[in-house]
């Protein structure tokens, strides 16, 4: 059966598809500027199979820089939830850093590091990090008051519960803020395939666009729809096991307090 | 010599209205005492400024012999990753694993302790929250409407058993029922509010213990000398 993500993802594709027809025999615009379904189809069936290997590529791309942002703002979120002066900073230096679009900082990047794998997954997880680390940051700088007060009024709060708590109490949202992401990292990767790299699917996008060849946009679109949506439901069907895994009584025999 | 407050007077920051002011009384002996008012009157705030999470009070807060102070109120949780057996081993401090035992059974929870906490009714919330504070350390302890939700029945076992097992601790003692104050509390100090002199008033409630069960009457007569106070 398919998940609630693909299912909606062919259902939007669809609709745009079919708008896009609408805009064509509507305004009685050439196959040059929007092909017909059947030319469509052609190409898709023609540029498929190194379409589906690209779209591998930039996922993987997008995959290690989420993994690597994810690290990363967790490491800086939580060492930024105290209200030291180390974390004030910190917070400080995140909202005012991610206020300046990543993307404009790309070419720099590509100048420095050349157009090969490195370029890709920097900017992949640049972009991806910055949204992400503001949620940890938000989750982690909030106390749960009625939890923690226990254990600090006894003097056994560690950061390690500290932080434990806040996540289990916020575990939908972290899962949510992920899930998200997921969709900036690949956006951050398409971004950088487009602007300079040699591989992936922004890579082939890019040709396509030299060619004004929309059938292979399209299809483009549509392998990097169905990659994220199974990304996605992969992320939130982890998040849901993990959630369900500590809350259910069934799962405590591996936890530790 | 136990907790002496004298002229306490304490606002929150940022806010022109005290909490309480000239606020003086002395908790002289251990033993289940009270604070008891209507709500408003800054019961919670001293409570908080006594266990030392509130600072920036004026006046004088001697602790005297009191060097261990736990504050406690009733909505606090504990996390749902675990079953409450597990949270209570975890902080159950070495030696007192009887006593958590006695204590889990006066207090009627022997069949939830496979339970996570969010599965629990508020009483049983309650009640293992206190517990949970009743086997830390302290010399003073406050409960803050520490057994709301809980059964009269149930509410006058645990306070007795209380009473029974901490006789040299200190207990302040926060509730809005007036019969439970007066019967099972020795010093009960009836906070009036901002604008009387005093601001607090020192009664003697019935101090009902397992061994001590007092009348009616003079049940009545401690009922009917805090409500004229008030």
């Amino acid at each position: 059966m398919l998940g609630r993500r693909i299912l909606q993802f062919f259902l939007i594709f669809a609709l745009g598809l079919l708008m896009l027809m609408g805009v064509k025999y509507g305004l009685g615009l050439s196959d040059y500027v929007i092909p017909g379904p059947g030319e469509i189809i052609t190409t898709s069936q023609a540029v498929a199979q190194d379409y589906f290997f690209d779209t591998l590529n930039t996922l993987m791309v997008a995959v290690i820089g989420q993994c690597i942002s994810i690290f990363m703002a967790f490491f800086v979120g939580i060492t930024a939830r105290k209200s030291t002066w180390a974390g004030t900073l910190i917070k400080a230096a995140a909202y005012n850093i991610q206020a300046y679009p990543i993307v404009a900082v790309a070419p720099i990047i590509f100048i420095l590091l050349g157009d090969g794998f490195i370029s890709r997954l920097l900017i992949a997880a640049m972009i991806c990090y910055f949204p992400l680390l503001l949620s940890v940051i938000g989750i982690m700088a909030e106390p749960i008051t009625d939890m923690e007060h226990f254990y600090i009024a006894t003097g056994r709060m560690r950061w390690q519960l500290e932080v434990k708590i806040r996540a289990f109490e916020n575990m939908a949202k972290l899962t949510t803020v992920i899930a998200g992401s997921s969709t900036l990292a690949m956006a951050g990767t398409i971004v950088a395939e487009f602007i300079a790299a040699n591989q992936g699917i922004g890579h082939s996008i890019r040709i396509a666009l030299y060619q004004s060849d929309l059938s292979r946009i399209l299809t483009a679109l549509f392998l990097i729809g169905l990659f994220l949506s199974i990304y996605q439901e992969i992320l939130e069907g982890v998040g849901k096991r993990l959630t369900s895994g500590w809350i259910l009584p069934k799962g405590v025999e591996n936890e530790d307090l | 010599m136990g907790l002496t407050c004298q002229h306490l007077e304490y606002r929150y920051p940022r806010s022109d209205e005290w909490v309480f002011r000239d606020l003086s009384f002395c908790l002289d002996r251990p033993g289940f005492h009270s604070l008891f008012g209507p709500s408003g009157v800054g019961k919670t705030s001293l409570a908080r400024v006594i266990a030392g999470e509130i600072n920036g009070f004026k006046g004088e807060l001697d602790r005297g012999e009191i060097k261990t102070v736990l504050y406690t109120y009733n909505q606090e949780r504990l996390p749902g990753w675990a079953p409450i057996e597990r949270h209570l081993d975890r902080i159950t401090p070495e030696g007192r694993e009887d006593l958590r035992a006695h204590l889990v059974e006066v207090f009627g929870l022997v069949p939830v302790m496979g339970q996570t906490f969010s599965q629990l009714s508020l009483g049983q919330q309650n009640r293992i929250n206190l517990l949970r504070y009743l086997l830390q350390d302290f010399q003073l302890m406050i409960m803050d409407e520490s057994l709301a939700n809980v059964d009269e029945r149930s509410k006058e076992t645990i306070l007795l058993e209380i009473k029974a097992l901490f006789p040299d601790r200190y207990f302040l003692y926060i509730s809005h029922n007036l019969i439970e104050v007066a019967r099972f509390c020795d010093r009960i100090f009836l906070f009036r509010g901002i604008g009387k002199s005093p601001q607090a008033i020192t009664f003697t409630g019935l101090n009902t213990r397992k061994t001590n069960q007092p009348g009616r009457d003079e049940l009545d007569a401690v009922l009917l000398e805090i409500m004229n106070a008030g």
